[in-house]
C-alpha cells in the first residue's frame, strides 16, 4: 500500500446470511482527492462504509484506512474520520446543539465551537430546535455539520445531500470542496450521477456487491460508447462505415443519413467519413448517467439469461 | 467512557426522577403509617380471619408487620423486587440494543470511542439510575419521623440484595437483547421471567413439591426485609457475581456484533426466520 493511499481494499467480502452485499472489493482512495461511489441501492455502498469504520466486519479481505486496519485499531481510524451515515438517526429528545456537544464530548472536546455555529450558519440551521421537530433536510444538515465540524482527514459521506433543497445541496458542495483544499479527502457515495459528476475526481461504479468500473469520471465518458448522427449531401452505402471496429450502424435513412454507435475512439471513423461529402455531423457525448445506465442494462440482461 | 455516562444519566433522568420522586414519597408516606399500623389492636387477629391459602402465598412476613423488619419486607421490600425489576429489565434490554434498532448508534459508533468504553459507560450510567432511585428511598425511610428506630445503616442492609437483584434482571436483558430479535422481547422475556419467580415463590409456600425447584431461581435468594438485622452475604454475592457473569457475556457479544441497520439485514434469528422463509416459498 502506497504512502498516498488512504482507503485501501482488496478482496472485500461481507455476507448477511445467504446474502452477498459484498463480493470481493477492491479500492483504492489517494490523499486529499474527492472519491464519488456511485451505485443504486443495495449495491453495498452503505455496507463498504460501514465496513470501514468497524461497525460491521467483513468475512474476507483486507482493508486499511489511513493505514490502519479498522478492525484492530478503530479508535485510530474514526478519530480521523467524519462520517454520515446514509440514514441518519439521532436522540430526538435532544436539542441540535446538544446533540453537537455531545458528539463534541466524544471527541474529548478536540472541536472549535465557532466553527461548528459557522457551519451550522452556512447551512441555515437553527441549534437551539429540538431534533424531533426538525425536517429530513435539517436532520441531514446536522448530520453534515457534526461530520465537518472535527475537520477530519478523511470524509465519510454516505449520500450525502439526501433530503437538501437544492440551493442546500450547493453549498454542501462548497463545504466539501473547502475540506477538501484544507486537505481533507472526500468519499462519498451517490446515487444521484449528476452529484458524483460535479464533485468526483474519480468514480467507482458498484455492482451487486463489485466494483465494476473505477476512473476519472471524464475519462469515463470518453471511453464509453456516442452516438453520432452523420447527413450526407448525396446517397451514400453506408455498409462500409458499418464494418469499422467498434462502430454499429444503428440507423440508416436512404443512405443520406446515417445514425451510428461509437465505441472507443473515434479516428477510423473520422478517416473513413473523410470518403464521403458530408453535410453536417452531430455527436451525442454520454452524460455519466448513460454510462452507469449501461453497466445496469448488462446486469438487467445478465439476471433475465439467468 | 466518561461522555457515555454522562450522557445515559441524561437520558435516563426521566427514569431516575419519575420513580426516585415516586418512591421517596412512598416510603415518606409507609414510614409515617408504620406506628399506626404496628400499634393497631387486634391486627394479628384480623390477619388470622384471611383465607389461608392467601396468607400461605405471601409467607410469614405478615405476621411480622409490628416489627421493623417484617413491616418493610411486607410494604416495600416483598414487593419492589417486581416493580423495579421490570423497569431495570426494560432499562437493561434498551441500554445498547434500543439504540442500534432506533440506527442511533451508528453514529455513535463513528466516533472515536471504544465499543468497550460505549458498553460500560452505559452499564455504569443504569447501574447509577438505579443506585440513585433506591438512595432516593433509603433516605426518605431514614429521615421520615417514626419509630421504626432502624439505623442507617440497618437501613441499607435490605437495599443491597435490592440492588443485586435489580442488577441481576437488568443484566440478564442486557445479555438477552444481544441475543434475542430485539430489545422489546429481551425485556419482555426478562420481565416475565421475574413475575413467574415471584408467583413461584409465593405458590411453593402452598405446595411443598416446589420449594426443590425454586431454589434454581433467584428471587430465592434474595433476602427482603429479612437482611436488616442479618444479611446473607453468600446470597447477596451470588447475585452480584451472576449480574457480573451475565454483563461480562454481554461485553463479549457486544464486542464482536455487527452494528445493525435497517435493510441490512440480521433483525431476525436465522434459525427463526427459516421456516417463514420456506414457508412463503410454497406458498408463492
Amino acid at each position: 500500500m502506497k504512502d498516498n493511499v488512504v482507503l485501501w481494499a482488496r478482496g472485500l467480502t461481507k455476507s448477511y446470511g445467504k446474502i452477498q452485499a459484498l463480493r470481493g472489493i477492491d479500492l483504492e482512495v489517494r490523499r486529499g482527492e474527492m472519491f464519488g461511489f456511485l451505485g443504486p441501492n443495495g449495491a453495498g455502498k452503505t455496507t463498504a462504509i460501514r465496513c470501514m469504520l468497524d461497525l460491521i466486519r467483513p468475512q474476507g479481505g483486507t482493508l486499511r484506512v489511513l493505514g490502519f486496519d479498522p478492525q484492530a485499531d478503530p479508535v485510530a481510524v474514526r478519530a480521523r474520520v467524519g462520517y454520515l451515515p446514509g440514514e441518519l438517526h439521532m436522540d430526538d429528545n435532544y436539542k441540535v446543539k446538544d446533540q453537537l456537544r455531545y458528539y463534541k464530548d466524544l471527541r474529548s472536546n478536540h472541536i472549535d465551537w465557532d466553527f461548528v455555529q459557522q457551519l451550522a450558519r452556512r447551512l441555515n440551521l437553527d441549534l437551539a430546535m429540538p431534533i424531533k421537530n426538525l425536517s429530513k433536510g435539517n436532520k441531514q444538515k446536522v448530520g453534515i455539520v457534526q461530520a465537518l465540524m472535527s475537520r477530519p482527514e478523511l470524509l465519510l459521506m454516505d449520500e450525502p445531500t439526501s433530503g437538501l433543497d437544492p440551493l442546500m445541496q450547493h453549498e454542501v458542495y462548497r463545504l466539501l470542496r473547502e475540506a477538501q483544499a484544507e486537505g481533507s479527502t472526500v468519499f462519498f457515495s451517490s446515487h444521484i450521477i449528476s452529484e458524483v459528476e460535479i464533485l468526483a475526481e474519480r468514480v467507482a461504479i458498484i455492482r451487486q456487491g463489485l466494483i465494476v468500473e473505477e476512473a476519472d469520471p471524464h475519462r469515463l465518458v470518453e471511453m464509453s460508447l456516442r452516438r453520432i448522427r452523420v447527413r450526407f449531401s448525396e446517397a451514400i452505402d453506408p455498409t462500409p462505415l458499418a464494418e469499422i471496429e467498434g462502430i454499429t450502424l444503428l440507423s440508416n435513412n436512404k443512405g443520406t443519413s446515417v445514425h451510428l454507435q461509437v465505441e472507443g475512439e473515434m479516428d477510423s471513423l473520422i478517416k473513413a467519413l473523410g470518403a464521403y461529402r458530408v453535410r453536417d455531423i452531430k455527436i451525442d457525448r454520454p452524460s455519466l448517467e448513460d454510462i452507469f445506465l449501461t453497466y445496469y442494462k448488462d446486469e438487467d440482461k445478465e439476471e433475465e439469461t439467468n | 467512557m466518561f461522555a457515555e455516562f454522562k450522557h445515559t444519566l441524561r437520558r435516563l433522568r426521566g427514569q431516575l426522577l419519575g420513580w426516585g420522586i415516586g418512591l421517596a414519597l412512598y416510603s415518606l408516606m409507609m414510614t409515617s403509617f408504620y406506628d399506626s399500623i404496628a400499634g393497631m389492636e387486634g391486627i394479628y387477629e384480623l390477619l388470622k380471619g384471611y383465607p389461608q391459602d392467601l396468607m400461605a402465598f405471601f409467607g410469614d412476613s405478615m405476621f411480622a408487620i409490628g416489627t421493623p423488619d417484617g413491616y418493610l419486607d411486607l410494604y416495600f421490600f416483598g414487593y419492589m423486587a417486581i416493580f423495579i425489576g421490570v423497569l431495570a429489565a426494560g432499562m437493561g434490554s434498551a441500554l445498547l440494543v434500543g439504540d442500534e434498532e432506533k440506527g442511533i448508534l451508528d453514529l455513535v459508533l463513528a466516533y472515536p470511542v471504544s465499543r468497550s468504553a460505549l458498553f460500560w459507560g452505559r452499564f455504569m450510567g443504569f447501574v447509577s439510575t438505579l443506585a440513585l432511585i433506591l438512595f432516593a428511598s433509603w433516605f426518605s425511610w431514614l429521615v421520615a419521623p417514626s419509630s421504626l428506630g432502624l439505623s442507617g445503616v440497618e437501613l441499607l442492609r435490605p437495599f443491597l440484595p435490592l440492588l443485586a437483584v435489580l442488577l441481576f434482571f437488568g443484566s440478564l436483558a442486557l445479555l438477552l437483547s444481544m441475543l434475542l430479535p430485539s430489545a422489546r422481547s429481551a425485556g419482555t422475556f426478562c420481565g416475565g421471567l421475574l413475575i413467574a419467580n415471584y408467583l413461584l415463590i409465593g405458590l411453593s409456600n402452598m405446595n411443598e413439591n416446589l420449594e426443590a425447584l425454586i431454589e434454581f431461581t433467584p428471587l430465592y435468594y434474595y433476602q427482603g426485609g429479612d437482611a436488616v438485622f442479618d444479611l446473607n452475604w453468600v446470597w447477596l454475592g451470588g447475585l452480584l457475581g451472576a449480574a457480573i457473569i451475565f454483563t461480562l457475556l454481554a461485553w463479549w457479544r457486544f464486542q464482536r456484533r455487527d452494528i445493525r441497520v435497517g435493510g441490512e439485514g440480521g433483525w431476525r434469528l436465522a434459525a427463526l426466520s427459516l421456516p417463514f422463509r420456506r414457508q412463503r416459498t410454497k406458498s408463492g
